[in-house]
């Protein structure tokens, strides 16, 4: 049984190891508002910001282009920064890369790797806390916006979001409609209506 | 001018009883911009929180490398009071309070997560009366959560204070001028820490104690006001579809 928690409320009395959770005194508590879910032993943020951990991919904007590194903004508490060694081809300032985290650092500057320049679309800032349910469970729901819309979709981790052809609009209204229903059980089938693309079930 | 009674035939002037709370409602989200807000009607109050960042923290100087800093601005719109609060811009009290918000949140927010940024508290009253610096932390909690800054606690603040030798609950802007004590407690709600105290007046150890009980009952309602808040949005969408099932 899922239910709703808010920041301080316990999950558990005894210790679990589980994201966006406090331990004290030996009882877990939640430090967001989230769905919790007792049988699975998990709490998926509904509110939440972004923590990077290595492997995962970033949108960002290129804020400062320099000789040895590149300064990007990723629309999140931490600075991203690619060092020269890492980059192929020339990045210029107000460039839309996508690129791979390597590692975080001390001070919060995040180290970037892969950096691929994404050219022309445009970009969409969604709640960080979502983006798990934008992608679904292995890319699914991404593909099959994707597909329903004609449109190539770059998710980054970071909540920025880059669309490039096919129907804008659409996609647009449909990562909205994600976000704000991400918690609400069959959202997949409600999204698939709207795209207008059979789901796997259905297909089966 | 002469003290006004206070207190005739066991109730107060707004017809409470002494552990009475004024009627709260809280809104969470209001201002679009922000990355978390809230805005709170508590009795006669009016008071909208924003919450602004985990961002860099600047001036440069401001930050610390280890962890995040919280910075608050407490302020009372020019039109909000009809005594000498209400003067724009930060005065000697605005900044008292202005510090002491910023206390309670510096200990449950998990700053270790943001070392180098900042996040903003704002807590502007719209409309005062009594009780504001209480109000103004209850809806920044709201606010904080809201943003989804993590946070160990939810913490809530009420006052209580003293008129005779009765200890009595939430002071509205008469009680406040002429009663005899005044104590703003802000408490984390889980733990029971108490995360602000202050004081003006004089109280006895026992009415501390009775005062203390006093806003612990209350705690419970305010923090169930701010649960339904925080989950309101999400429950309004999940029966629309549990609605149409």
């Amino acid at each position: 049984m899922k239910k709703l928690v808010i920041p301080g409320e316990m999950l558990s009395d005894k210790p679990l190891r589980l994201d966006h959770t406090v331990v004290e005194n030996g009882k877990t508590c939640s430090t967001v508002i989230g769905l919790y879910d007792e049988s699975a032993s998990s709490l998926i943020p509904v509110e939440g910001l972004w923590y990077p951990r290595p492997g995962e991919k970033v949108i960002g904007i290129v804020e400062e282009a320099k000789l040895n590194t590149d300064l990007i903004n990723l629309n999140a508490p931490y600075k991203g920064l690619i060092i020269s060694k890492f980059t192929e081809g020339n990045i210029v300032n107000n460039d839309i890369i996508e690129a791979t985290v390597k590692e975080l650092d001390k001070t919060g500057t995040i180290i970037l790797i892969r950096p691929r320049v994404l050219y022309g679309g445009k970009l969409l800032a969604v709640k960080p806390s979502k983006v798990p349910r934008i992608l679904g469970k292995g890319e699914t729901m991404i593909k099959m916006i994707g597909e329903g819309t004609k449109s190539s979709i770059s998710v980054g981790t970071n909540g920025l979001i880059w669309l490039k052809g096919g129907d804008y609009d659409l996609a647009t209204n449909v990562i909205m409609r994600i976000q704000e229903e991400s918690h609400v059980p069959g959202l997949t089938e409600r999204i698939a209506k709207m795209v207008g693309v059979s789901t796997q079930q259905n297909r089966e | 001018m002469d003290k006004p009674e206070l207190i005739i035939d066991g109730k107060r002037l707004d017809g409470r009883m002494p552990d009475q709370l004024r009627p709260i409602k809280i809104t969470s989200n209001p201002i679009r911009n922000a990355a978390g807000s809230a805005y709170i009607e508590w009795g006669n109050n009016k008071i909208l929180a924003a919450i602004y960042g985990p961002r860099e923290a600047l001036p440069k100087h401001t930050g610390n490398l280890n962890r995040a800093v919280v910075k608050c601005r407490y302020t009372m719109a020019p039109f909000s009071s009809i005594e000498e609060h209400g003067r724009p811009g930060m005065n000697r009290r605005a900044i008292e309070i202005s510090k002491v918000t910023k206390e309670v949140f510096e200990n449950v927010i998990l700053l270790d997560l943001f070392p180098g940024n900042e996040i903003s508290i704002f807590v502007e009253v719209l409309q005062s009366d009594g009780g504001t610096r209480a109000a103004g932390i209850t809806c920044a909690a709201v606010a904080l959560a809201a943003s989804g800054i993590p946070m160990r606690d939810m913490p809530y603040a009420v006052s209580a204070g003293k008129v005779g030798e009765t200890i009595i609950l939430d002071m509205n802007k008469i009680e406040d001028n002429y009663s005899d004590a005044d104590m703003p407690v802000a408490i984390n709600p889980r733990t029971k820490e108490v995360t602000l105290l202050q004081m003006d007046g004089a109280l006895s150890r026992s009415q501390v104690t009775t005062a203390l009980t006093m806003i612990e009952k209350a705690g419970e309602t305010i923090t169930k006001i701010q649960r339904e808040a925080l989950l309101r949005p999400y429950e309004k969408v999940s029966s629309k579809y549990e609605a149409s099932i």
